[in-house]
């Protein structure tokens, strides 16, 4: 039985390295950095995309075309930039 | 007709019409890879865990390396307070997974190269996630809108800006993986007709760039699939720990 009790210490030590991991947070970058480009890639395009339906919509309820469709692709452009520098600082913060 | 790249997206039925109030219930190519990717994960996740040994075999091996990889991957990304969802964010990386992985088998159909089952997932995420936000904060969840230290002439800016990027997740999360999934197949069923059109003198390079390419898709059917599960996990860490 003392490969048995050996395994349970090892649990423990184990365990306790799983809570400690998760108080200090540090990701695994080595697949991260290719997922992390696509995610940026995206995003980027999305925003501006959702932005730009937004101001659709908008403008169909208040009979405001084409005014609120150019605001909001603004609007939306910024989201996206705004958001990529966002990740980049927290890419940097990481390293 | 089959050197045409679109034609291995297309959805047909198998077997008897099933009409339920004007909905086409039938059963599809596409309801089929489902189902067999939800059979192989079951399959693959009873056998790794019928016996439990403390020196593993092959099946309890792959299933224990795939649980450690998502309960280490919330716990990295989402705290030790998103335990609870782990079998969600479980079951979701491994459909999509084996969604992408047996996409890559030769004249099988990918589910995730179809924008609607890609869309459906990250809607449900979205809604999920925003119902779990303000259950745990109540309206305080809308804080996540307004950042803190913004001068108040900003604010209103920011705000739509904020939701628009709120708003914009599903839309980035779908299009992600249905991009990726599509744009690989569609490319890799391109060099092969071009293998066949340049025939034996220069069908040699096109050849080769395919067998590239399969790998690179394999590694980028891993890829998506991983994106997929943490970036639920990011945005489950926006709804439990309001940091704004």
């Amino acid at each position: 039985m003392a490969n048995l009790d050996d395994f349970k210490t090892r649990l423990k030590i184990a365990k306790k390295k799983l809570i400690n991991s998760s108080e200090n947070k540090d990701n695994n970058r080595n697949s991260s950095s290719m997922g992390s480009a696509f995610k940026l890639s995206t995003d980027l395009v999305a925003h501006v995309a959702v932005g730009t339906i937004i101001g659709f919509i908008l403008d169909s309820w208040f009979d405001t075309k084409p005014w609120l469709i150019i605001i909001f692709f603004f609007f939306g452009s910024i989201a996206g930039i705004l958001n990529v520098i966002k990740t980049a600082k927290k890419m940097q913060e990481k390293e | 007709m089959a050197t045409n790249p679109m034609h291995q997206f297309q959805v047909y039925r198998i077997g008897p019409e099933i009409k339920i109030a004007g909905i086409d219930l039938s059963f599809t190519n596409a309801s089929l890879f489902m189902l067999i990717s939800a059979v192989a994960i079951c399959g693959l996740l009873f056998l790794g865990t019928k016996e439990k040994k403390i020196i593993p075999g092959k099946f309890q091996l792959i299933s224990e390396l795939f649980y450690n990889f998502i309960a280490k991957m919330i716990n990295d990304t989402a705290g030790s307070k998103a335990k609870p969802y782990f079998p969600f964010i479980f079951s979701l990386f491994m459909f999509v997974l084996f969604c992408n992985m047996l996409g890559m088998l030769p004249y099988s159909f990918t589910v995730t190269s179809h924008i609607i089952v890609t869309l459906l997932m990250a809607i449900f995420i979205f809604v999920a996630v925003t119902v779990i936000g303000f259950l745990k904060h109540g309206f305080g969840y809308l804080k996540l809108f307004v950042p803190s230290g913004v001068p108040a002439v900003l604010l209103p800016l920011i705000t739509v800006i904020e939701i628009i990027s709120y708003l914009s997740r599903p839309v980035s999360l779908s299009v992600r993986l249905f991009a990726n999934m599509m744009a690989g197949h569609t490319m890799l069923k391109v060099f092969g007709g071009f293998v066949i059109s340049l025939g034996v003198l220069g069908g040699w390079l096109p050849l080769s760039f395919s067998v590239a390419l399969t790998g690179l898709e394999i590694l980028v059917a891993f890829l998506q699939a991983y994106v997929f599960a943490i970036l639920t996990c990011i945005y489950l860490n926006d709804a439990l720990n309001l940091h704004h």
